[in-house]
């Protein structure tokens, strides 16, 4: 049998920061603005921390897994980073404009701001976060796609898509312990 | 082990056996002829060789977080059907990709003329079949439920304990038994205790595209064993392109392939020279390989006499339902893993022919995050977590039902002249077809099983969320079809090309129908049997 590492430590592994990545601060204040407060300080630096990661390590063009029963070969979306940088800047810019930075103004102000760029976003579900028009929804979508939001939704330990023992599926997921993430 | 020797053009690989595509059929194959028969065999493959598994984890990672393919160089520019076909060619083929989920086809499924007077029985029973099955389960590793053993017959115990239910399916079993179903364990193709020197499955939950620990069977751990002890020769990235009949006899000369990692952009030519000829390239290739090795002596294509191959392409269609149920569901537990029932592969002689599985798993539909509430209000922070807790008190269940389609003649397999390969070769065009007595039924069934649904929703204080058909044939098969008359089929229930005597066809392109379940597990059992028989001419 050959040694396999996990998914996270791959991807960990992979991520190289790089400059076309959006402002940290910024993105940050963003996490802290629309993420549930539910997560504790810790939570949200931790689901901030892994979306940078996550744009890190993404190769735009790359080949996306084949459809079923098609011969289409597909390619993953351009990068979409640039455009999160620039409506970042931009909810910076509209913070500023009423007198303090995006990162110093207080959560509400924040989510009203934010509320207003998402105004017009399809509202029945959140998009795969490669597809999001907007940064904000970008966040949200990869979070709320996490096994740990699972887990806080359903407040146990379900684990999705994660590398489990196979007998403790008989078992009810047990309680999820609190800011145990 | 093969004798290699340079002709004026084309460079010659000699073998007893030659075995055309190395999919999961031409795996189990390969590993039987080397186990009963003292004979050389060679291996051809156009694809690449795959994506070790010890990357795996990496690639899924990738899969997982991007959508990225897992599979790398998995198929060849051009190569590729106008129709239903995935692609995957690679050693190992399509079942790289595959989701392990390996039911047998009922005992109905191969007498549905003398049963149920509709479609065409196939040459051999599912009795004969039975030990065959058995054989597949046992090579590829096969963890299963026996299932009550009117429905669920089978002369052996399956390799290995079910994979056990998860809590969710225990609570949907219940329901299903309240609204008189009975459903068990769905047999699949991974590890439930450690087999065959591989992981047991630990519900990383992405068994198709790709299972990370190698839990899940796939071809290439066969084609790795076979290579390590020498008893295989497996040629890789070389393209069979035709087969050619011996001047003055029925019997196949040689199959004249070319290398596409050498000889630049148009490969460097090899000829391959066999006693016999085994064509193990799955349902679109197969077919297309017979039609196009036309020349003026077989200008129909060989094997061809009857002018069946590329016709009665098989497979089912299914319509899929989610329901609502009041339960306390974890979507997550183990998405891939179903409940599965043969309950309804039997209509009654007096009711309208409808037979269809049923399948049922754990859902998130309806159940996912959404960025605004009822009042169309954006949500954020806490708002949005409240929002999905309180929509996920409730369950949903996905339920399916694989039903019975019967294949017109004009199903068909046909030479695409305007669409070719870098070689010049016209590619496949799949069309398939009801036949007139099935799309007379389509209606009837469709509205039967949705019927089937609603009363399943019923008995569990449920509500149906959505529902609809996938209107393509799953899992396609045949286009060189098997039968005792070579006026009405290509090949014997041996595999046997009726026109040729050394050149067999096996697996899934020989299929007559295509029965309410995945039927790969079906392709191995009648390509073990016909393997029987190779070689022994
Ligand atoms: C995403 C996915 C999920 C699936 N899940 C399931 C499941 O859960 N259960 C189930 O029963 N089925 C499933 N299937 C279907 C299953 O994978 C196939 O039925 C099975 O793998 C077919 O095997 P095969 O040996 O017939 O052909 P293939 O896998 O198609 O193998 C044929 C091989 O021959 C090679 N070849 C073709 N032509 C030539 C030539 N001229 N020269 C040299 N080589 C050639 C090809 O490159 C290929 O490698 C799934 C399929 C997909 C794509």
């Amino acid at each position: 049998m050959e040694r396999v590492r996990g998914p996270r430590a791959i991807l960990a592994a992979i991520a190289t920061p790089s400059q076309r990545s959006p402002n940290a601060a910024l993105i940050q204040a963003l996490g802290d603005a629309v993420l549930p407060v539910e997560l504790g300080a810790g939570g949200v630096t931790r689901a901030v921390a892994e979306f940078q990661r996550w744009m890190d390590g993404y190769n735009p063009g790359a080949e996306a897994n084949h459809g079923y029963g098609t011969g289409r070969i597909g390619q993953l979306p351009a990068d979409p980073r640039p455009q999160w940088r620039s409506q970042l800047a931009a909810l910076d810019a509209d913070a500023r404009r009423t007198g303090r930075p995006f990162s110093d103004l207080p959560r509400e102000r924040r989510q009203a701001l934010v509320r207003a760029a998402l105004h017009n976003e399809r509202g029945d579900a959140l998009p795969n976060p490669l597809l999001a028009r907007h940064v904000a929804l970008a966040l949200l979508a990869h979070f709320y796609d996490s096994p740990a939001a699972t887990d806080l939704c359903y407040e146990a330990q379900i684990g999705r898509q994660q590398c489990r023992p196979l007998s403790a599926q008989r078992q009810e997921p047990v309680a999820l312990v609190r800011n145990g993430r | 082990m093969t004798l290699l020797r340079r002709q004026a053009r084309a460079e010659v690989i000699e073998s007893d056996i030659c075995i055309i595509g190395s999919g999961i059929t031409a795996a189990l194959v390969a590993e039987k002829l080397v186990e009963e028969r003292p004979a050389r065999i060679v291996v051809v493959e156009a694809g690449d060789d795959t994506v070790p598994l010890a990357e795996r984890s990496a690639h899924r990672a990738r899969f997982v977080a991007y959508g990225e393919s897992p599979w790398g160089r998995d198929h060849i520019d051009g190569m590729t059907a106008d129709g239903i076909q995935s692609r995957s060619m690679q050693v190992g083929g399509l079942a790289m990709h595959w989701g392990g989920v390996t039911p047998r086809f009922s005992p109905e499924d191969f007498r549905v003329k003398s049963l149920f007077g509709v479609g065409h029985d196939w040459p051999v029973a599912y009795e004969e079949l039975d030990p065959f099955y058995h054989e597949a389960e046992r090579r590829i590793g096969v963890a299963g439920e026996q299932g009550p053993p009117g429905l669920d017959p089978r002369g052996n115990p399956f390799p290995m304990p079910p994979i056990p239910l998860t809590y969710n399916l225990a609570l949907l079993k219940r329901w299903t038994d309240s609204a008189g179903i009975a459903m068990w364990s769905q047999p699949s193709a991974k590890n439930s205790v450690a087999y065959g020197g591989r992981a047991v499955c630990c519900r990383n939950d992405t068994c198709a595209p790709v299972c990370p620990v190698g839990a899940k069977y796939s071809p290439d751990f066969t084609w790795n064993a076979l290579r390590a002890s020498r008893r295989v020769e497996l040629v890789p990235r070389t393209l069979v392109r035709r087969l050619v009949v011996e001047d003055g006899s029925n019997r196949i000369a040689r199959a004249e392939a070319v290398r596409r990692d050498r000889g630049g952009a148009n490969g460097s030519p090899v000829h391959f020279r066999a006693r016999t000829f085994v064509v193990a390239a799955g349902y679109a290739w197969s077919p297309h390989l017979l039609l196009l090795s036309r020349s003026d002596r077989f200008p129909q294509g060989i094997a061809n006499r009857s002018g069946m191959v590329g016709k009665y392409m098989t497979g089912h269609r299914n319509v899929f339902a989610f329901v609502k149920l009041p339960l306390r569901l974890y979507p997550g537990m183990n998405e891939q893993h179903s409940l599965v029932t043969k309950q309804f592969m039997r209509p009654s002689k007096l009711d309208r022919y409808v037979r269809h599985d049923l399948r049922v798993w754990e859902s998130s539909v309806g159940r996912r995050p959404r960025l605004k509430g009822d009042d169309g209000a954006v949500l954020l922070g806490d708002a949005l977590l409240a929002d999905w807790r309180r929509r996920s008190t409730e369950g949903t269940a996905r339920v399916r039902a694989y039903y019975d389609v019967i294949p017109d003649r004009e199903s068909a397999l046909t030479l695409n002249e305007s669409a070719k390969n870098a070689y010049g070769d016209p590619q496949p065009r799949l069309t398939f077809r009801d036949s007139p007595e099935s799309a007379a039924l389509r209606a009837h069934t469709e509205d039967s099983i949705k019927a089937l649904f609603q009363r399943m929703a019923r008995a569990g204080n449920g509500e149906i969320l959505r529902s609809g058909v996938d209107d393509f044939q799953d899992h396609p098969a045949g286009g060189c079809r098997m039968g005792d008359d070579p006026a009405s089929s290509v090949v014997d229930s041996y595999g046997r090309a009726h026109d040729h005597e050394n050149l067999f066809v096996v697996g899934a392109p020989t299929s007559v129908s295509g029965g309410c379940a995945n039927a790969t597990l079906t392709f191995l059992a009648v390509a073990l049997r016909q393997a029987t028989a190779i070689g022994r001419e």
